[in-house]
């Protein structure tokens, strides 16, 4: 198969993007997956645009000031070149410039798994509370699937049931 | 070492389809920077307080648990622990200073300093992704009280790299599709799961290539979806897959050429007396095939199993006591493998 954006060379990666929840896949030639940086997880993101104001402004690009993670001394422009988040302390400090890109993979930013001291896979309780069923509320209802099936002879038999047992949570 | 099988010498649920389960979570310690920034003093202190974490814990489990440095390993007893699964390539090519706690019934691992901090991986024979999960989250929850994993209301699990965010799990099982692969189904079934959020590897994980039609079928997901619900697709998946691959076989079975391969293979498998790895994952890749479809006999699937986990490189080497040449190596596999298949027929 030949690279879908090149066209000319053979295709030997094959790419698989979720983009706003959305996948697609592509098939590229190894030097055209390098050059869209399919090989680091911060694709596609450029710092030029910086550098080009700073050019224009006749600002020296050395005097920009590069936010550092206190924890870790990370810039965001080092864990963009390697594809590694410095510590867990980085994702607070360059929380806005991440959150878009976490988005981009997932298509979506919100954790609904395990949460700390919890257990993960504990199967969750069926949504309706446990109903307590007395004996006096098994007969009515027994008693009105009776008539509703026309079996009147049972009916009969479990009003008069209903009817004792009425009587006796009077008398008890 | 004591006579019980260990996982990979097992056949479990479904075990003519599934040969194992993994699942791994990636942990991180919040006060210290990701592996890939740790200085050697950052290094020592995490080692420490993982092991302190599971050996100080009350825990009856800590007992169970052994922890070896790569170091004061021979590389072939690295390579042996990659080639049961229980540490990645990496971890045992850039081992030096770091360590691994593995269960004595070698089903568990936690590797330190591995990509993320603490990678807690638990493996099973056959398909058994509930309790492995179940095993997983355990032990997560145990080393937890102690060492208060980086986590974050919005995003989960905190990890190194992006991709393992939210759960931090990543659940797999080993298929074997030999009849799904011989009808040219596979290529077709691995781009399709890739919309389903899975992902297909090679037997040893990212980048390795695919041999004895052996595929590892993973969640890829791990943010915005639960462990439970990850597990489940993957489990569902799973299920379909083995039913696909159950009739294909059926199917092929009947066929004088697939019975005459099959019967090839065992006659070389049992006959040769230089073996290679990968003619010996491609040939019992097709006396697998017979076994589970009752044309061969004499040899169950556990045992199969046990003999594919001895004949992997590093771990005759590691068997033998010293390192091999690649002919040395082929022709102890060979003695191996003719003496486990002498009754099968």
């Amino acid at each position: 198969m030949l690279c879908q954006h090149c066209g000319e060379r053979e295709a030997t990666t094959h790419i698989t993007s979720i983009v706003n929840g959305v996948m697609t896949e592509q098939d590229l030639c190894t030097a055209c997956a390098k050059e869209q940086e399919y090989t680091n997880f911060f694709q596609n993101m450029s710092f030029d645009l910086g550098d080009l104001f700073g050019g224009i402004l006749g600002a020296p690009k050395r005097e920009r000031q590069t936010v550092r993670c206190p924890e870790c001394g990370a810039s965001f422009e080092e864990i963009v070149q390697s594809g590694r988040i410095g510590c867990a302390n980085c994702y607070r400090v360059f929380h806005d410039r991440l959150i878009p890109q976490i988005r981009r993979i997932y298509g979506t930013s919100k954790h609904t798994g395990k949460r700390p001291g919890t257990s993960a896979l504990r199967i969750p309780e069926p949504a309706q509370p446990l109903k307590v069923i007395s004996p006096l509320e098994e007969k009515r209802a027994a008693m009105q699937k009776a008539i509703e099936t026309q079996d009147f002879e049972r009916a009969a038999v479990l009003r008069d049931e209903i009817r004792a047992l009425e009587e006796a949570e009077k008398h008890g | 070492m004591d006579n019980e099988r260990r996982w990979y010498e097992k056949a479990g649920e479904a075990g003519d389809v599934v040969v194992s389960t993994r699942v791994r979570l990636a942990r991180n310690l919040r006060d210290i920077p990701f592996p890939s920034r740790m200085n050697a003093a950052q290094r020592a202190e995490s080692e420490r307080r993982v092991r302190d974490a599971l050996f100080q814990s009350n825990s009856p489990i800590a007992g169970d648990f052994d922890f070896l440095q790569i170091d004061a390993m021979s590389e072939q007893q690295a390579g042996s622990l990659v080639e049961k699964h229980l540490i990645s390539p990496q971890f045992a090519a850039h081992g030096k200073g770091r360590g691994v706690l593995i269960s004595k019934d070698e089903s568990i691992s936690i590797m330190v300093n591995e990509e993320d901090h603490v990678r807690i991986q638990v493996l099973r024979e056959g398909l058994a992704l509930c309790e492995t999960a179940e095993t997983a989250d355990r032990i997560d929850t145990l080393l937890n009280e102690s060492l208060h994993f980086a986590f974050d209301e919005e995003l989960g699990y905190l990890t190194q790299c992006p991709t393992n965010l939210g759960t931090g799990m990543r659940a797999s099982v080993m298929l074997h599709l030999p009849a799904l692969a011989e009808r040219g189904a596979l290529s077709r079934i691995v781009s399709n799961l890739s919309k389903l959020g899975l992902v297909t590897r090679g037997t040893y994980g990212e980048g390795t290539g695919i041999t004895g039609a052996m595929v590892q079928l993973s969640n890829q997901i791990t943010l915005g979806l639960s462990e439970t619900e990850a597990v489940e697709n993957l489990r569902n998946i799973a299920k379909q897959l083995v039913d696909a691959e159950r009739e294909s076989r059926a199917a092929l079975l009947g066929q004088i050429r697939v019975q005459d391969r099959i019967a090839r293979a065992l006659g070389v498998l049992q006959t040769a007396r230089l073996l290679s790895g990968e003619e010996f994952m491609r040939l019992s890749s097709e006396v697998r095939f017979g076994v589970t479809a009752g044309m061969l006999s004499g040899i169950d699937l556990a045992d199969l199993n046990a003999l594919t986990a001895s004949v992997q490189p590093a771990t005759l080497s590691a068997k033998a006591g010293k390192a091999l040449s690649a002919e040395e190596r082929d022709v102890l596999r060979a003695e191996t493998v003719r003496k486990a298949l002498r009754g099968v027929a």
